[in-house]
C-alpha cells in the first residue's frame, strides 16, 4: 500500500517547552495508526502540524505527496479533522452543519446532498438530521464531529482523542466507524490515552511521551520489544503436575507452573498454540474447567517505556 | 460563492436565529432615537417651536417701528414665537400676570424720530420674572434689531457728513441708510457648514444610529473570536480555504449587519408618523452609511485583534463604543469651536458621521457629504489595516 502520509521531524517548540521533538512516523492506505501517550505528550501538536494548523519549528509534513503549511492550502483537501473539541456549530442543524463545511472543501449541488445523506447514515443520524445541534446529546455531537471530517472522502482521516467523555454505547459506535473507514481504505491517525482504544483500532501504534516517539510497531511488535509474554490460566484439577510437564514441552512455552487447581503458562503468543496446549492437559490426566488468555498489553509496554503509567 | 462569502453566509443564519443582532441593530437604536427625541428634542430644535408667546406695546406707530413690527412676525411664521399686539403697556402687564405672554416688546412714542436724528431710540423689553429665558431670548431678538439699527444710524450720519445735508426720511429710505435692510441682512446671513445643525429627530434619530452601529458591528468582527472560543476555528483552518477568508467573511458580516442595520433606521426613522427624521440627500447618505459603517468594521476589527476571548473583545468594544460616542456628541451635541474638546469631537467616525448629515441639511446635494464620508473612510482604512494585519498574524500561529 502507498504511503499517505509521511511526517518527518518535526519539532515545536513554546518557549523554553519542546512540546513536539524530532517526530517522524508514515501512515500507509487503509492503516490505522495510533499515537498513544498521556496528556500532554505532544499528541495534539503533532497532528496540528499534520493537519495544517500549526507551523513546525523544523520537519516537514506530506499528505499525498503535497507538503502541508498553514500558509497553504495544498494538500488540505486530502486530509479530514476530527478536532478533540466539539467543532461544530450548536445552532445549525447537523445537515446545515454538514453542508458548510462541504462547500468549503468545494462540494455542491446534489454530490453534496447525497453525500451528506451518506454520512448521515454512517454515523447514525439520518432520523435527526435537520435538528438543531443544541438538542442532541453529547454522543451524537461526537458521531457529528466525525461526520463533518469524513465528509469529503479524505485520503487521511485524523481523529484527536474522538472517544473523549463519550457514553460506553456511542464510544462503541465511534469506534466501529472508524473500523468500517479503514477497511474502505482510508488512512486513519488515531490519538488517544486510551490503550484498549489503540489495542483494538491500531494497526501500528506509537508511543509517545514527552514530545518523543519512544517506541513504533504492531502491538505485537512493542510487546516483544520489551520481552512480555502471554500469560495462559487454565483452572480444573486431575494430574496438573503431569500436564505442566507436557505442556512445557512445546514449542513457545517458556514456563508451565502447577498450582492448586490451576496450571499457569507463559508463552510468546499464546492465540497460536492454545489448541494444543488444551489437547495436551486433557492427555495426560488434567480436567479443565475454565482458560483464562492474558496478552501482555500496551499499558505495560508503555510503563516499561516511560517508567509511569499511561493515565499519569 | 467564495469561501469567505460561505463564512458570512453562516454567521447570518445563525445571528439570525440568535435575534441578539436584530435587537442591537435595529430595536434597540429606534427605540433610544424616539425616547431621546421625547425628552430632548424640543431643547434644540428651533423649528418645533419652543413655546414663545410675546407682545408687543408699538405706542410710536412709526414706518420704522412697523419695520420691527415686521420683523417679528416673519419670525413667528417661521413657528419659534407668537407675537400679540397690545394697544397700551397696562394690557400687556395683566397679559403677562394671565400667563398668556412671557414678555412684551415696549416702543415708545418718538421711536422713528429717534432713529432718523441719530439720537437714542430704545425698545424695552419686559418680561414674566418666572420666564427668565424667554425674556432673554426677547430682548436678545430685539438687541439684534438695534444693532441693525445702529448700523443705519452710522449710514445716515456718514451720507450727511459727506453730502452736507440735511437728514430726512428719503434718507433714511436710501440703501444705506434703511435700519429694516440692516435688520434683515441678519436675518439671511450666509449659514456656513459649520453652524449648520440637524433638527432634533434627525440628530438622535443618526445619533442613536451610528452609536448601536459599533455594537451591531460586533456580532461580525467578534465571531472570529467565538469561532476560537468554540473550537470550529481549528476547523475552518484545516480546510482548503484562503488563511485570509475566515477574516473575510466576518468582515463581510460585519458590513452587512452594519448596512442593514443603518438602512433599516434611516427608512424608519424617515416615517411621517414614525419620527419624520430628515436625513437629506439620499445618495449623500448612502455614502456616509456605508463609509460609516466601514470605519466600525475598522475600529471593531482591531479591538477584535487585541483581545484573547471574545468576552474581553466584547467588553473592550463597548467602552470604546461608548466612549468614542460621548466625544462624538452622540447624546448632546458638542460644540464646534476651537477649545480642546471640540478638536477631540473629529478623532471620532462619530462626529464626522453626524458632521456629514449636518452638510447634507437644507437640502444640501450629496456632494456636501464626501469631506466626512474621506474623513470616515481614512479612520476605516487605518484602523482596518492593523487590524487585518494582526488577525491575519493570528491565524498564522
Amino acid at each position: 500500500m502507498a504511503d499517505i502520509l509521511h511526517a518527518t521531524g518535526l519539532v515545536k517548540a513554546f518557549g523554553d517547552l519542546t512540546a513536539v521533538d524530532g517526530v517522524s512516523f508514515t501512515i500507509a492506505q487503509g492503516e490505522t495508526y495510533g499515537l498513544l501517550g498521556p496528556n500532554g505528550a505532544g499528541k495534539t501538536t503533532s497532528i496540528s502540524m499534520i493537519a495544517g494548523l500549526l507551523e513546525s519549528d523544523a520537519g516537514e509534513v506530506l499528505v499525498s505527496g503535497e507538503v502541508i503549511s498553514t500558509r497553504s492550502t495544498a494538500g488540505k483537501s486530502e486530509i479530514g479533522l476530527v478536532p478533540q473539541d466539539l467543532a461544530i456549530y450548536p445552532d445549525l442543524t447537523a445537515r446545515e452543519n454538514l453542508a458548510f463545511f462541504g462547500r468549503l472543501y468545494g462540494m455542491g449541488g446534489s454530490d453534496l446532498v447525497s453525500r451528506i445523506d451518506e454520512v448521515l447514515a454512517v454515523i447514525g443520524l439520518a432520523d435527526r438530521s435537520d435538528d438543531l445541534i443544541n438538542e442532541y446529546s453529547g454522543g451524537m455531537k461526537r458521531r457529528l464531529n466525525i461526520g463533518i471530517g469524513l465528509l469529503h472522502k479524505p485520503q487521511l482521516l485524523i481523529l484527536d482523542e474522538p472517544t473523549v467523555g463519550v457514553d460506553p454505547q456511542s464510544r462503541n459506535a465511534i469506534l466501529e466507524s472508524v473500523e468500517r473507514l479503514s477497511d474502505e481504505g482510508m488512512a486513519v491517525l488515531y490519538t488517544t490515552h486510551y490503550m484498549e482504544e489503540a489495542e483494538r483500532l491500531c494497526d501500528r501504534v506509537a508511543i509517545i511521551d514527552e514530545g518523543k516517539i519512544q517506541a513504533e510497531g504492531t502491538r505485537r511488535e512493542l510487546v516483544e520489544m520489551v520481552g512480555q509474554k502471554d500469560r495462559v490460566t487454565v483452572s480444573g484439577g486431575g494430574d496438573l503436575a503431569a500436564a505442566a510437564k507436557s505442556v512445557g514441552e512445546v514449542a513457545g512455552v517458556s514456563e508451565a507452573t502447577p498450582s492448586d487447581h490451576q496450571l499457569h503458562i507463559l508463552t510468546d503468543e499464546a492465540s497460536s498454540i492454545l489448541p494444543e496446549l488444551l489437547a495436551r492437559i486433557s492427555e495426560s490426566g488434567g480436567t479443565i474447567s475454565g482458560v483464562e488468555v492474558l496478552e501482555p498489553n500496551l499499558e505495560a509496554v508503555f510503563l516499561h517505556l516511560t517508567g509511569k503509567a499511561l493515565r499519569d | 460563492m467564495s469561501a469567505a462569502a460561505q463564512i458570512a453566509v453562516k454567521d447570518l443564519k445563525l445571528r439570525v436565529r440568535d435575534r441578539s443582532a436584530f435587537i442591537f441593530g435595529i430595536v434597540a437604536p429606534l427605540v433610544l432615537a424616539f425616547v431621546f427625541n421625547l425628552v430632548f428634542g424640543s431643547v434644540f430644535d428651533a423649528t418645533t417651536g419652543l413655546g414663545l408667546e410675546y407682545g408687543m406695546v408699538d405706542l410710536d406707530q412709526s414706518e420704522i417701528s412697523l419695520v420691527f413690527g415686521g420683523v417679528l412676525e416673519e419670525v413667528e411664521a417661521d413657528g419659534i414665537l407668537t407675537i400679540e399686539n397690545y394697544a397700551n403697556e397696562a394690557s400687556a402687564e395683566r397679559a403677562i400676570e394671565d400667563d398668556e405672554i412671557d414678555a412684551y416688546y415696549l416702543i415708545e412714542d418718538g421711536f422713528g424720530e429717534g432713529v432718523v436724528t441719530v439720537g437714542s431710540p430704545t425698545i424695552r423689553v419686559v418680561g414674566d420674572i418666572d420666564a427668565p429665558t424667554s425674556t432673554q431670548i426677547a430682548a436678545s431678538i430685539a438687541q439684534q434689531f438695534s444693532i441693525g439699527v445702529e448700523a443705519a444710524q452710522l449710514g445716515i450720519a456718514t451720507t450727511a457728513i459727506m453730502t452736507s445735508s440735511q437728514i430726512t426720511p428719503q434718507l433714511v429710505g436710501s440703501p444705506s441708510g434703511d435700519p429694516s435692510s440692516a435688520a434683515f441682512s441678519y436675518q439671511l446671513e450666509d449659514v456656513s457648514a459649520a453652524t449648520k445643525q440637524l433638527d432634533g429627530t434627525t440628530y438622535f434619530s443618526a445619533a442613536m444610529a451610528i452609536f448601536f452601529l459599533f455594537f451591531t458591528v460586533q456580532f461580525g468582527v467578534l465571531g472570529l473570536l467565538e469561532e476560537e472560543r468554540d473550537g470550529t476555528l481549528a476547523r475552518l483552518r484545516a480546510a482548503p480555504i484562503g488563511r485570509l477568508s475566515v477574516v473575510g467573511g466576518k468582515a463581510i458580516l460585519a458590513f452587512l449587519l452594519g448596512v442593514i442595520s443603518m438602512t433599516t433606521l434611516v427608512v424608519a426613522t424617515s416615517v411621517p408618523f414614525l419620527l419624520n427624521a430628515d436625513w437629506g440627500a439620499p445618495f449623500g447618505v448612502a455614502l456616509l452609511v456605508v463609509a460609516g459603517v466601514l470605519s466600525a468594521v475598522g475600529i471593531m476589527g482591531l479591538v477584535a485583534s487585541a483581545a484573547k476571548t471574545p468576552e474581553g473583545a466584547g467588553n473592550m468594544g463597548a467602552i470604546i463604543a461608548v466612549v468614542l460616542g460621548m466625544l462624538g456628541g452622540v447624546f448632546f451635541p458638542l460644540g464646534q469651536g476651537d477649545d480642546l474638546l471640540s478638536k477631540l469631537t473629529f478623532l471620532t467616525p462619530h462626529a464626522w458621521f453626524m458632521r456629514g448629515l449636518a452638510d447634507l441639511a437644507d437640502a444640501a446635494p450629496w456632494t456636501a457629504a464626501l469631506p466626512a464620508t474621506g474623513a470616515l473612510l481614512i479612520f476605516a482604512g487605518i484602523t482596518g489595516s492593523i487590524g487585518w494585519v494582526l488577525l491575519r498574524r493570528r491565524l498564522e500561529r
